[in-house]
């Protein structure tokens, strides 16, 4: 019982992640029907801004040891601002990568390889920037101070910061999902992504929608990074890629542009990950594929998407 | 006039022109070849203009290794200064000025390739590095085919000498340091019995190391309660650590680099485990302290460097690296980068007062510079050390360190614990 109870906090607390991965690809998904690959990459910048604005310092490659703000925020306002900044990178994603192939009407596919290039160079910069050595957040972080390293539910053990990963992760996809649900914003998000031109046709601003799909996708990935890089240390300016990697195959597992398939859809990851048997921990990662893989034998769709009829 | 060749004929004569053009085309791009290789030309004296001798550097500046690199450019650069110094102040000892030319091996197979063939088309007359063992079994047969000297100063798995004659190494081999530090914990809790090993599988550094951690734990008479495998880059450890924490261990070994090593070893920490922790060469370095901070504090580690071993080279090393970097001592990797400039350095000047390098070819030189390297001996901040015929480092003496974090846990020092000598061939 305890063994089963640590392995669903092991799988929920990894799961919380990748939905939240997930729910950044969706929301662009939803609204353009094309995969913003630039999302691994902007984790990855949520990471650092959070890093820097809480008084971290870099090197820039060596060229510039010690380099920083001149201001130390604590975590939580250190994270907000760097979600807000993230979201201001997305923009300059969507404005850069996808408005001008959208404006042409050019096939999805292409604007699939330019958020690529877009997110290359995003990671390639932070690089330049950063330097690649590993960063840690200050120990406690502020937001710990005072907190036991780890808590004990039921037996089963958990680390303290990955239950306030896994809070403000639950907090962000719920509010997301109100917004989107109760809020004039969210349905008329949700008209876009349901028809793009009819959307327009009743009087809403596509494109602002699309704008608004790209800051929210931004503000989601800042925190994700934001988070993760407390939890375990910014290991390279490349670390948000293979979180990106897997929120892509959560997107797809939950259902293409699902927000509920998105949150089913990486808590399943997680705890397909935390049923791996200990001594097999390497193959975390192929179990998860493999899963995957099933799935969409069973269900092309993903869990809960809708598998497109084209119409003659 | 008519000509008797039939069409068959003519095809065989067009053929057999055709071939000889090609023949011709390919030995007059091969002379040229050979021409433009710089391997073939003639050293110029040390004192006409390019009389300098090149050495490359290649190590891992950028990837997940780049915090060995930076340890490693470090040791590098201050050995350059210090030998530097030495021709200015007595040039008659140190006649063959020596040039550094840096190359980033990045971290992974093919930068290394790439960074070595680089380093070979500059006429380089020996090469130090690459960082990584893995590096250094895809790159290494490159400068062995060309017979340009090799000098590792990182690269501790086990058959890297092997790769040829032109390979060695001043990183004593894995097998000879690791069980040193299960011995320390050991010696301070004679009653332990249950042990857990954490590896990355897809390392070959670690899977490589973990085989001789566990030989000697086995020699000891311990046998693992449980064997994690992990992944290069991965920095969630929770499902591996909880699955091992209700065994009760004594004893955590690690084979890792070091920022996964550092997440790993800060997880456990944070989950509970208050046992020993014995890591492996990989976390040999001070810029794991930023990655577990305060919880790096009491793991164990077997070192071929000590900073308190009181030598004059030594100290000479330490000087410098304190005008380097302040009160931070030097790291292993630092301290045998140093090395391995070193002892190409001192070949080269050996070489140079014997005549060995008048009138020869790069080619000849470098074949004769390997030859005096392995036939020296060097006092080096190591201590003393030389080379077994086949390359491998033959050093006397290993250390067993501590990491002791300082208040607010953000630095550190690998304390010394215990000296140990070994017999001479042992590396």
């Amino acid at each position: 019982m305890e063994s089963l109870l640590q392995t669903l906090l092991n799988g929920v607390a990894s799961g919380g992640v990748y939905a939240l991965v997930a729910l950044g690809y969706t929301l662009v998904f939803s609204v353009l029907g094309v995969i913003n690959f630039a999302q691994g990459a902007l984790f990855s910048l949520g990471g650092y801004a959070t890093y820097l604005l809480m008084g971290g310092r870099i090197g820039v490659n060596g060229a510039w040891p010690g380099l920083g703000l001149p201001v130390a925020l604590p975590f939580g306002l250190a994270l907000l601002l760097a979600a807000l900044l993230t979201a201001l990178a997305s923009l300059l994603v969507e404005r850069v990568a996808f408005a001008p192939l959208r404006r042409r009407g050019a096939e999805p596919l292409q604007s699939l390889i330019t958020s690529l290039g877009a997110g290359v160079v995003l990671v390639n910069l932070l690089q330049i920037l950063m330097g690649a050595e590993g960063y840690a957040f200050p120990d406690g972080a502020g937001a710990l101070a005072g907190l036991p390293d780890m808590v004990v539910l039921g037996g089963a053990r958990i680390r303290t910061i990955q239950l306030l990963l896994l809070a403000i992760c639950a907090g962000a996809v719920l509010l997301l999902s109100l917004w989107l649900e109760r809020s004039r914003g969210g349905k008329a998000l949700r008209a876009v992504a349901e028809d793009f031109t009819t959307a327009r046709l009743l009087g809403i601003d596509s494109d602002a929608m699309v704008r608004l799909a790209f800051a929210l996708s931004g503000v989601l990935a800042g925190l994700g990074g934001g988070l993760v890089g407390l939890s375990v240390s910014l290991t390279g300016p490349y670390f948000g890629i293979s979180y990106g990697l897997k929120g892509l195959a959560v997107l797809v597992l939950g259902g293409l542009g699902s927000v509920p398939g998105a949150i089913a859809g990486g808590l399943l990851m997680g705890l397909a990950e935390a049923l791996v048997p200990a001594d097999a921990s390497g193959w975390r990662d192929a179990l998860a594929f493999a899963i995957l893989f099933g799935v969409l034998l069973l269900r092309p769709g993903g869990l809960l998407g809708r598998v497109q009829v084209d119409k003659v | 006039m008519p000509s008797d060749a039939t069409p068959l004929d003519r095809r065989q004569r067009g053929a057999l022109r055709l071939a000889a053009l090609l023949a011709a085309a390919v030995g007059g791009i091969a002379l040229l070849g050979r021409r433009a290789d710089p391997a073939a030309q003639p050293l110029p004296p040390p004192a006409a203009e390019g009389g300098a001798l090149t050495l490359g550097a290649v190590i891992a500046l950028t990837g997940n290794a780049n915090l060995y690199g930076q340890d490693q450019r470090l040791g590098i650069g201050l050995a350059e200064r210090w030998a530097a110094d030495r021709a200015r102040r007595d040039p008659a000892a140190f006649p063959r000025p020596v040039l550094l030319s840096l190359e980033d091996g990045a971290s992974d197979e093919q930068s290394a390739i790439a960074a070595f063939n680089l380093m070979l088309r500059r006429g380089v007359v020996a090469l130090i590095g690459p960082t990584l063992s893995q590096q250094a079994f895809a790159a290494d047969p490159i400068a062995q085919r060309r017979g340009v000297p090799v000098v590792a100063p990182s690269n501790t798995a086990k058959g890297i000498p092997q790769i040829g004659h032109f390979i060695s190494r001043v990183s004593a081999q894995s097998s000879v340091i690791a069980p040193l530090s299960i011995e320390e914990a050991l010696q301070r809790d004679p009653g332990l019995s249950r042990v857990a090993v954490f590896y990355a599988q897809d390392d070959a550094y670690s899977t490589a190391e973990v085989a001789i951690f566990q030989k000697a734990l086995t020699a000891k008479g311990l046998r693992p309660v449980s064997v994690q495998r992990t992944q290069l880059g991965q920095n969630d450890f929770q499902s591996a650590i909880t699955a091992v924490l209700p065994l009760r261990p004594q004893l955590v070994v690690i084979s890792a680099q070091a920022v996964d090593g550092g997440n790993l070893i800060r997880q456990l920490r944070e989950l509970g485990y208050r046992g020993q922790i014995v890591v492996g060469n990989g976390l040999n370095t001070p810029n794991i302290y930023p990655i577990c901070q305060r919880w790096c504090d009491g793991i164990l580690i077997a070192q071929a460097y000590s900073p308190d071993l009181d030598t004059p080279i030594n100290r000479a090393f330490l000087a410098l690296h304190r005008r380097s970097k302040g009160e931070a001592p030097p790291s292993q990797l630092t301290a045998q980068a140093w090395t391995a400039y070193q002892v190409l350095f001192e070949a080269i000047q050996r070489l140079q007062r014997g005549g060995g390098l008048q009138g020869v070819s790069l080619a000849e030189a470098r074949r004769r510079l390997m030859t005096e390297l392995l036939s020296g001996r060097y006092d080096t901040p190591l201590g003393p050390i030389r080379f077994s015929p086949e390359g491998e480092v033959i050093q006397g003496r290993f250390f067993v360190a501590e990491v002791r974090m300082g208040p607010g846990g953000r630095d550190g020092k690998f304390t010394l614990v215990r000296e140990r000598s070994l017999e001479e061939g042992g590396g």
